[in-house]
């Protein structure tokens, strides 16, 4: 093994802290999201008012959609005035010709294993920037919409039904905009698949201990083993 | 052809005296709450007003929203017809038939320009020149453009003219579309259900003859006092769905306790309409007090977002048995079944780079 030769402080502690809360608001959100599409248990026989096997499923998807809420807004608030390198917007522009040019064509025959070298990149690559974009920037905007004009259907006129309300019709109606709430949600764990083996298969060929970097926020440069 | 009375004839008619129809007026002003002033307004427009004169066109359609109007309660169809609107033109409910009936549909169009009420019942087939729906010898394309014209209001009655129901449901042979897609000029109630309440529909007749102007409608066209909540927010179950308790087959023990539809398809949470508040049929009962799951008829595209006993929808384009929860299960299978097969790759390419390093050294 190589001596670690460089240490590269990379992901401050905000951007930690978002993404931990996020995974952890994802993996809550998807499962009592499928218990509500699916209820699977039946309380036992009695009066309805002594349990709630179903509200507080409903409860804590709300209540935790409200974290993941704030989360990702206090994370679009780093990423514009947080003047932070690695977590900012800046690197990523897909409607400049320049952005798809060199580097991220690199990066996408590297993975299609037409380049045998590995760009190796101290924040996000091209294709994780883009990938990024489209799962949790996208995908997350789509959720929180959806979601929040959904929750403001129990409550006509009010702030969720007012501000979001004009999703129902957009999705062509509140059944079609269930069911694209539903179909969404799965790209979170398709997310988490190509996300965790992305960042393991990096940490395995690159060697810059990108899996515990997200935990301390160093990324290591690891010199090349002596021949 | 009797010519539309005002109110005062028709209480005249009806052998009410001058000296009763104001005292009529007084009262009237008393309950309203107005000041003794406002007693010859009243007397006025009761003299001038007339009945709001109405056309109820047929296209494509099953008559089941004619079968639902004609069985209100609140207020009664007699009150309605006799008192409030005057239904001029209806090819259901017509004695007269054929030509005399389309002179009367003309002649209502040319009196009353501009200030009668457009009803429609069904929506209009498009395909080929809309050959697929001939009333008296025109497409009904033709009669609905050349009836909405001169209409001061347009009531889109039912899941058809509102939004389509099972003729424009997937694949759509005759071109179906709304009533909105055709006219874009007037004003347009959507009252959609199949077939909507009675006492929605009578209500938003009264509103019309009561105010002169549309009620407030929401995003999609429907009126806000009837379509304003969902089905599941008024729902008398909704207590078994907040408690979990549902039935899960339709000859289990919960159906016969009553338990929550959702499981069973319910289209109640998704569905905008006054069933579970004003219910059917003088408030006897309503789909889900039957034992039945909400199909939700007064939704867009309802016909399509079935099956009707599951609760969520089929993709269209991807076969009969797909939904959400399978598509997203294949796409979770085939993202990891990627991420497998990448690996195997750089594995390969790995063992294969190392030994030609070897190889090197």
């Amino acid at each position: 093994m190589g001596r670690i030769f460089e240490e590269i402080y990379v992901w401050r502690l905000p951007v930690r802290l978002y993404h931990w809360i996020n995974a952890l608001c994802t993996v809550v959100l998807f499962v009592t999201g499928l218990y509500i599409a699916y209820p699977l248990f039946n309380p036992p026989l009695g009066e309805a008012v002594f349990y709630k096997g179903m509200s507080w499923w409903r409860y804590i998807h709300f209540a935790i959609a409200f974290i993941f809420i704030a989360n990702f807004l206090f994370r679009m608030y780093w990423a514009v005035f947080g003047g932070d390198k690695y977590a900012r917007f800046g690197g990523f522009r897909p409607w400049s010709p320049s952005w798809w040019g060199t580097p991220f064509r690199e990066q996408v025959a590297s993975y299609l294993f037409l380049r045998s070298e590995e760009p190796n990149y101290v924040g996000h690559n091209p294709v994780a920037a883009l990938a990024h974009f489209l799962f949790i920037f996208c995908g997350s905007s789509f959720m929180i919409f959806s979601g929040l004009a959904m929750y403001g259907e129990n409550n006509p006129g009010g702030f969720n039904s007012v501000w979001f309300g004009w999703m129902i019709p957009l999705m062509g109606g509140s059944y079609t905009l269930h069911w694209a709430h539903h179909l969404m949600s799965w790209i979170f764990p398709i997310y988490l698949i190509m996300h965790l083996y992305a960042v393991f298969r990096h940490d395995v060929v690159d060697r810059t201990s990108v899996t515990s970097s997200i935990i301390t926020g160093y990324k290591h440069k690891v010199e090349e083993e002596p021949t | 052809m009797q010519s539309n009375q005002s109110f005062a004839e028709v209480f005249k008619a009806g052998g009410v005296s001058r000296r009763d129809f104001l005292k009529f007026c007084s009262l009237t002003s008393v309950y309203l709450g107005l000041s003794p002033s406002m007693v010859p307004t009243i007397v006025e427009a009761m003299e001038k007003k007339t009945r709001t004169p109405v056309i109820w066109l047929h296209g494509l359609e099953c008559t089941c929203c004619s079968e639902s109007f004609i069985r209100s309660s609140h207020p009664t169809i007699e009150d309605l017809i006799f008192n409030m609107i005057s239904l001029d033109y209806d090819d259901v409910l017509s004695a007269a038939a054929g030509h005399q009936l389309e002179d009367v549909r003309r002649k209502t169009m040319k009196d009353y320009k501009g200030k009668y009420i457009l009803a429609i019942e069904g929506n209009i087939s498009t395909k080929d020149d809309g050959v697929y729906c001939m009333v008296g010898g025109d497409s009904f394309l033709n009669t609905v453009k050349e009836t909405a014209a001169d209409a001061a209001a347009v009531i889109a009655w039912g899941a058809c003219a509102s939004f389509g129901c099972v003729q424009n449901a997937h694949p759509n042979p005759s071109g179906a579309v709304p009533i909105s897609d055709i006219i874009k000029d007037k004003p347009i109630v959507k009252v959609p259900g199949c077939p909507p309440i009675s006492e929605v529909m009578t209500g938003v007749v009264t509103h019309f003859h009561t105010f002169g102007t549309l009620p407030e409608l929401d995003r999609f066209g429907r009126p806000k006092a009837f379509y304003n909540t969902r089905i599941h927010d008024k729902c008398y179950r909704r207590a078994f769905f907040e408690a979990g308790q549902f039935v899960r087959s339709f000859d289990d023990d919960a159906t016969r306790k009553g338990w929550c539809l959702y499981k069973m398809g319910c289209k109640g949470p998704t569905t905008y309409n006054s069933c579970s508040k004003i219910q059917w049929n003088g408030g006897t009962s309503f789909p889900i007090g039957s034992g039945h799951p909400c199909i939700g008829c007064s939704e867009p595209n309802f016909w399509d977002n079935g099956p009707f006993y599951t609760r969520l929808a089929e993709v269209p384009f991807l076969g009969s048995d797909s939904n959400a929860y399978k598509i997203g299960v294949i796409a979770v299978g085939a993202a990891a079944a990627g991420a497998a097969a990448h690996a195997a790759v750089t594995a390969v390419k790995k063992a294969k780079s190392g030994s030609e390093d070897n190889d090197k050294d």
